[in-house]
Formats: structure tokens, sequence, C-alpha cells
């Protein structure tokens, strides 16, 4: 896998993540339908987003490792303004911060879910949406308690 | 706790400021801020020779394109990045420049068309480890109004509520802007009107967002010897502290909400959090009227709890009964603020504080006001005294 710093794919007009060289493991992991995050040697904790150093001992040295997918939703807004065409027919859509198992909050969307069942503190579980040839977003849905 | 320096306590002062509002779309950025500029001039009665410090924020032109316009040469000139949690810095950053010697009269200008070539809001949101309001385009995690309202999502699940309970919010500042000839958005708004308007993303609604407008925005800051003979009487920064970052100070919200990787818990601010006062030599009660960041509603609640006047969750009743608006408690953004005077980059929120302490205000004056903080919900702030 590459860098990608193409903001938007121009067939579908859906915006896309720039992908950074230093998070390549994480896209890569996500391609393979897997979470995977920086572990710090020293402190065994994992973060997010993805940087240089352990943002909890500081240390620089660290493991890429498989997180388990499961979490609780530890926040959400539901989207209604359609920012670009491509939304039109998404919203309302809802935006979510899931805390992981592991300690680390995601951004992402929560799928197989109607808004108005959304519930902080629900049980969630990752899954795995493949929006390009090369780019797969982790996503979250409803998990088993 | 940290020793602050009383030194800087009234040894500077705003001397003269401008201020237009509305929609240019025959001016530029440029122009905006150079007329601007000349208002502020023409309030302090000071001559463009005499101001020796210029500092921009960079949306609009660069800060050597407006020099050359005004045909000025400085000896101390700095441009930094336009948000509105660096507005307070800069007011900052002007008045030590000036209480160092490094300048004798710092003008801090802005020009801003609201849909000009080569403004970054937008690319922004693609910075490596989400934008900066937590934005991540490719989840449809959009604008700064995302960062607003998932922290105020966090903050009614913590201490109660819903977003109905902003209206009162939306309500004041729209009735104090019904009495402010500058501003953009007064027409009559109900709490019927605010409960039925648009969800943007929801809990907060189109009347929780400020909208941008073109404008021009000025402020000359100097010694307060130099001030005392400018036209108007000066009004002196007496206290002032910084923006509040890291990890535990996302933006947009209040510590303890649970914002990204913010951790949970009731946030109170301890003496170490609210220096300025000390600085200043004040306290909450000796506060007039509040001025605070309102890009989007729930940030005035973040702002009162920052800076200690409700405690946790307690801001969402506060805000109600008329408290904040004219002639209650605590009055709030006395022009109508950035929801409904308009927005220039927050820089208005500060001229309000300026012509309020210099009692000219008309039929928004609020009485006998002596003591005005700005301060808004990252801690940072400016007490500013006539
Ligand atoms: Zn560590």
């Amino acid at each position: 896998m590459e860098p990608s710093y193409k903001v938007v794919e121009e067939k579908t007009g859906r915006y896309l993540p720039v992908i950074y060289p230093e998070e390549l493991p994480f896209w890569e992991g996500a391609r393979k339908h897997e979470i995977i995050l920086q572990r710090c040697n020293s402190c065994a904790k994992s973060w997010y987003p993805i940087g240089p150093a352990c943002p909890h001992c500081f240390s620089m040295s660290f493991k890429w490792d498989r997180m388990s997918g499961r979490g609780t939703l530890h926040n959400y807004v539901v989207f209604h303004k359609p920012w670009t065409k491509w939304f039109e027919s998404k919203v309302p859509y809802a935006v979510v911060q899931i805390q992981l198992e592991e300690g680390p909050r995601l951004t992402t969307n929560f799928l197989d879910c109607a808004v108005k069942d959304i519930k902080i503190g629900m049980p969630v579980e990752a899954v795995f949406e493949d929006i390009t040839s090369d780019i797969t977003l982790v996503q979250f849905r409803p998990g088993k308690k | 706790m940290t020793q602050v320096a009383q030194a800087m306590r009234d040894k500077t002062a705003v001397c003269g400021v401008g201020l237009t509002l509305g929609n240019f779309q025959d001016k530029s950025a440029l122009a905006l801020s150079v007329e601007a500029y000349d208002l502020a001039l023409e309030d302090a009665g000071l001559e463009r020779k005499d101001v020796d410090g210029l500092i921009q924020l960079s949306f609009g032109n660069d800060y050597d394109r407006f020099l050359e316009a005004v045909g000025t040469d400085v000896r101390y000139a700095y441009q930094g990045w336009s948000h509105g949690r660096f507005i307070a810095p800069m007011l900052q950053q002007a008045a030590m420049v000036v209480a160092s010697g490094m300048a004798k009269a710092v003008a801090i200008v802005h020009g801003r068309r609201r849909r000009a070539f080569g403004q970054l809001a937008d690319t922004e949101m693609w910075r490596q480890g989400l934008g900066p309001h937590g934005e991540s385009p490719a989840y449809g995690a959009m604008g700064p109004v995302f960062g607003a309202a998932i922290a105020a999502q966090r903050y009614f699940h913590m201490y109660g509520g819903s977003g109905d309970d902003l209206a009162p919010i939306a309500m004041a500042f729209r009735k104090h802007a019904q009495l402010n000839p500058l501003a953009c958005r007064t027409s009559p708004m109900t709490r019927e009107d605010y409960l039925n308007s648009r969800w943007i993303v929801e809990p907060l609604r189109l009347f929780d967002c400020c909208q941008n407008n073109d404008g021009g925005a000025c402020l000359i800051i100097t010694s307060a010897e130099r001030a005392r003979d400018c036209k108007k009487p000066p009004v002196y920064i007496s206290g002032m502290q910084g923006v509040h970052a890291g990890p535990q100070f996302h933006n947009l919200t209040l510590p303890g909400l649970g914002v990204a990787q913010q951790e949970v818990f009731n946030y109170r601010p301890q003496k170490e959090d609210l220096y300025a006062y000390q600085m200043a030599g004040v306290t909450q009660k000796d506060i007039d009227f509040l001025i605070t960041y309102d890009a989007f509603s729930p940030l005035v609640l973040f702002g009162l709890e920052r800076f200690g006047f409700c405690g946790p969750g307690e801001a969402k009743d506060f805000i109600k009964d008329g408290r904040i608006e004219l002639g209650g408690e605590l009055p709030i953004n006395t022009s109508g603020g950035l929801l409904s005077e308009g927005h220039v980059v927050g820089w208005n929120l500060f001229i309000e504080a300026i012509r309020q302490l210099r009692h000219e205000c008309g039929p928004r004056q609020v009485k006998d006001a002596e003591v005005c903080q700005y301060g808004s919900f990252l801690g940072e702030t400016v007490i500013f005294r006539r």
C-alpha cells in the first residue's frame, strides 16, 4: 500500500481519507478487516490518533498490534445537513466516537442501526467498509452484550 | 501556584477600534482590512505614522500586502493562524509587544470575505489525525459544527438536558443584536422559531450556529500613558491568560466531557486555571458583563463553566430566565455575539467589550460597566477595565 493524498474520488464524489506514510500499517490492517493500532513497548498502552511516540510515557518504541474490535459507543451526533452532493442520499447519518476496550477512541460511522436507536454506552463491534479498490474504512455496528 | 506578573496590569490599553460587518461583494478582504484600519485610526485620533506594529491573522490578505497598501513600514509584524481561539493570544501579544517597548502602538487588522479564494477552512479537515475541530471527512464528520455538536452531546449525556436547552442563548443574543445597528441578524426569534429551525448536526440546529459574513475589524493597542492622550477614553488590559491546550483540552469542548481522547470527569476550575483574575486583581463577582466565543451556542455553557461562573452542568439552567440578557445577572455577548451580530474571526467580540467600557453602546449599554471579561472555553481570556 502507498500513501494517498487524494481527498475525493472523482467518479462518485465520495470523500476519501488522506493516508499519511506513518499510518500505512493501520490502513493495510483495515484492508484485511482488522483494527491495527500502535502499542507501546514500554507501558503496553495503545493510542489514537496514530503518532510517532507513545503519548502516555513518551517512548518511541512501539509495535503494531491487533485490537479486539469490541468497544462501547461513547458519543454520537447525527448529520442532517449534507455537506456535498454525495452526502445527500446519506443524511441523516451518525458519526460516533467509539471507546475501544483497549482504551483509544475512534471517530467513525455507525452501520446497521437506525439513528433513533443509537444509545451512548451500547456495546459495539467493528465492521469494515471497502470504499475503493485500495481503501477500507473501519466502522462499527451494534455488538453483543 | 504559578506566580503571574502583575506588572502587566493596566499597563496597556485599547485606544482605537474599527468594525464593518455585512455583505460586501464588491470589496476584497484587503479593502475591508484597510477600511477597518482607517476607522480605528480615526476612532483613536491617531495617524498611520503613529502605528509601528501590525498583527494579522491569515484569512484574506497577508501582513506585507496590507502594509504595502497603507504605505507604512513597521518594526514589529506578525501573522498568525486564523481560528477564533487565537484572537485572545493575538491581543495579548500586542499588549506584550507594547509593554516590552518593541512597538509603541500595534494594530490588529483583519479583513474577510466569506467566500473568497485561498481560504483554508476546508482543506484543514484532512490533517493528519483529525481536523482542527475533530473533523474526519471520509466519515462525513464535517466542519467546525461537528466539534461543537459532539461536545454538546456529551454535556447533555453527563448532566441531562437536550439541544432544546440551548434556546435561551440564541434568543438572548438575537435580542441584543436588535439593539445593535451593525448587527447582521436582527429578525425576532421566538422559542418556537428556535425549535423549528432545522437540524444541522443534531443536537445542534441552524440557530445554534453562527453564519459567516464579510467584514473588517481593527483594534489598536498602545501604552496606558499614550492611550490617555487619544481621542476616546482608554480601555485597559488588566489581566490575561492563554489558550489551554493538550489532550484534555480538545477544541470546542470543556475538559472532562470525554470528547475524542479526553478523560471523563466533572470539570471545576482550580486557582491555577484562573490566573487572569489574579493578574487583574478582580474576581468573577467584579465582572459586569462577559464576552465569550459563541460560534456555536453550547460554547457559551462551556465558557461559563470554564471560569467557574457556574458549577459542572449548571450553566444550562443559569442561562435561563434572562440571566444572560441585558439587565440580567451576567449579560453575555451584548452585541449579539457571533450568533447574531456577525463574525470577523471573533474580533468583533473584543470591539464590543471596548465600546461597552467606553459607555458608547446606546440602548444596549450595560449600566455603569467597569470591568469586562473576554473568556472562552479553552481558558483564554482578557480582562478589560475602563
Ligand atoms: Zn508508553
